[in-house]
């Protein structure tokens, strides 16, 4: 640990502490037209909603690498800070090295200002990392394809965001789900907003987590890349809700027994 | 001028008498265990007292504000960074201090010709097992490791009463309204112990006891609880709690 004899001064920017310290986001790479011919684990489907009381982040749990399954146990929904929740497709390792800096990054400036940094200063510090990452998705070794989730304290509800690959975020009402398998569930997800029972967002929690579950098993049906659950070996969805409480992930426990309930056949 | 050792010798003490002085009229920070983690407070004319560092560390300061903020940027820039670059787990207070800020303080200190920090700090922090850790830093570099809880002041007779009485309780067995009730009660004693040593307390508009703390201060306080759900276990005390700490005293 150093202590520098000036700290830093650049109102509570993470981000600058970092590259003052000698990390780069990423290092260039010169006359790299493509990825080269070796393949890099992605694929996957991650989705949000609003629903009563608040917004469901679900994601299932594989990566893979072309044909390849990778891993099972993938963590695709991250937590940024108490308010704010990530959910990941694309790369896992610029992914997650996105998340980690977002969560310093936030927690930086909290601390360091005193303050909570502004939902729209949370969008943007997003956007800047995208932005800062084209580069490399278009070489294919770090697209990324985030959903955002945050409270937002002043209009005290929840709000849902996507981003395109160079930066640009879009505010959701609704729905929205990225990923390989998004294409599969997002018919679904509208159809079940339109025509459903009821409005998404006059769904309850339980209701809201067993919809969640059956998208990603109707994903895992028709996207290899997305991971089906495997209650024998107690592999399940990813499952947090985000209210004006903060973030909450479900415990295995609960998952395993809403699980039980959501995939039983009428 | 400082070629002489007696001289630099001199310059040191100076510097202590200087540093001490100005330090005088730093009002305590309490830290103490409950049986839920860790309580910090203080009352101070304006906020400023207590900071969160990292997800299970806090700080608290008395001394020059400016100079409070430059070591808690320190503390923020260190821990961030190693938290980042390795893991939240490897950014505990023991390395803060022995390898952050303790030895560039005691540099600056002796540093004669620079000017001296005017601060003392307590920093608190809950382990990964959940076991509370205090440390005091003082101005030159020195610091203590605490188990039972420990305060800085400004006075150094004042600090050294309260060292002694937040021994004699058993704070990790209370709840944190009693712990609460029983360390303002402290805060409240040491006020008549200052008063007796200076009696120039009036004239600088110094609260002799609690209920006038409450009337013309601030209490800032915070706790760091593990039963929090968040990784952050930092919360500052909510309005409810300082209301009941108030009907309790007043």
């Amino acid at each position: 640990m150093k202590f520098q004899s000036e700290p830093n001064t650049s109102a509570g920017e993470f981000f600058e502490l970092l590259e003052n310290s000698g990390y780069r986001w990423h290092a260039k790479m010169e006359g790299v037209a493509n990825q080269n011919g070796f393949t890099v684990p992605q694929g996957t489907t991650v989705l949000a909603f609003h629903f009563k009381g608040g917004v469901i982040v679900a994601g299932d749990r594989r990566a893979t690498a072309g044909n390849s399954i990778m891993y099972e146990l993938c963590d695709k929904v991250i937590p940024i800070d108490k308010y704010t929740l990530m959910a990941i497709a694309g790369v896992p390792a610029t992914a997650f090295e996105m998340a980690r800096v977002l969560s310093h990054n936030f927690e930086y400036y909290r601390r360091s200002q005193l303050q909570t940094m502004s939902v729209e200063g949370k969008i943007r510090a997003l956007s800047k990392l995208l932005k800062e990452n084209v580069g490399m998705a278009v070489q294919g070794l770090g697209v990324v394809s985030p959903i955002f989730a945050t409270y937002d304290p002043i209009g005290k509800k929840p709000k849902i965001h996507f981003y395109d690959m160079l930066g640009a975020d879009f505010q959701i009402r609704t729905h929205t789900a990225t990923g390989s398998g998004s294409q599969i569930i997002r018919g679904i997800l509208e159809h079940e907003d339109l025509w459903g029972e009821k409005p998404l967002i006059e769904r309850t929690r339980e209701e809201a987590m067993t919809l969640a579950i059956r998208l990603l098993q109707t994903a895992a049906l028709f996207d290899s890349a997305t991971g089906q659950a495997r209650p024998e070996d107690d592999i399940y969805p990813t499952l947090a809700t985000l209210t004006s409480e903060g973030y909450r992930f479900l415990g295995d426990d609960e998952t395993a027994e809403i699980f039980k309930t959501s995939t039983q056949r009428g | 001028m400082f070629e002489e050792p007696y001289r630099w010798m001199e310059a040191v003490s100076t510097r202590h008498n200087y540093v001490q002085e100005k330090l005088k009229m730093g009002q305590p920070v309490l830290a103490v265990p409950y049986n839920e983690g860790l309580l910090i407070f203080g009352f101070a004319p304006q906020p400023g007292k207590i900071y969160e560092i990292y997800d299970r560390i806090a700080l608290g300061g008395v001394g020059h504000p400016a100079d409070v903020e430059r070591l808690r940027m320190n503390l923020l820039d260190m821990a961030h960074l190693e938290g980042f670059n390795r893991s939240a787990e490897d950014v505990t207070s023991t390395r803060l201090l022995q390898f952050g800020i303790a030895p560039a303080l005691k540099q600056n200190f002796e540093e004669i010709q620079r000017a001296p920090y005017i601060v003392r700090l307590l920093l608190v922090e809950l382990n990964a097992q959940g076991k509370p850790n205090f440390f005091r830093m003082n101005y030159d570099g020195h610091w203590e490791t605490f188990k039972n809880g420990t305060a800085i002041a400004g006075d150094e007779k004042v600090m050294d009463w309260l060292q002694r009485e937040i021994q004699k309780q058993p704070f990790a067995t209370y709840s944190l309204d009693q712990a609460l009730q029983e360390a303002s009660k402290l805060w409240n004693e040491s006020r008549k112990l200052d008063s007796d040593n200076d009696e120039d307390g009036k004239e600088n508009d110094v609260p002799e006891t609690i209920q006038e703390a409450f009337d013309q201060w601030y209490l800032e306080g915070a706790v760091l609880a593990e039963k929090s759900l968040s990784k952050a276990i930092y919360r500052p005390l909510s309005e409810d709690e300082i209301n009941r700490l108030k009907s309790s005293t007043i």
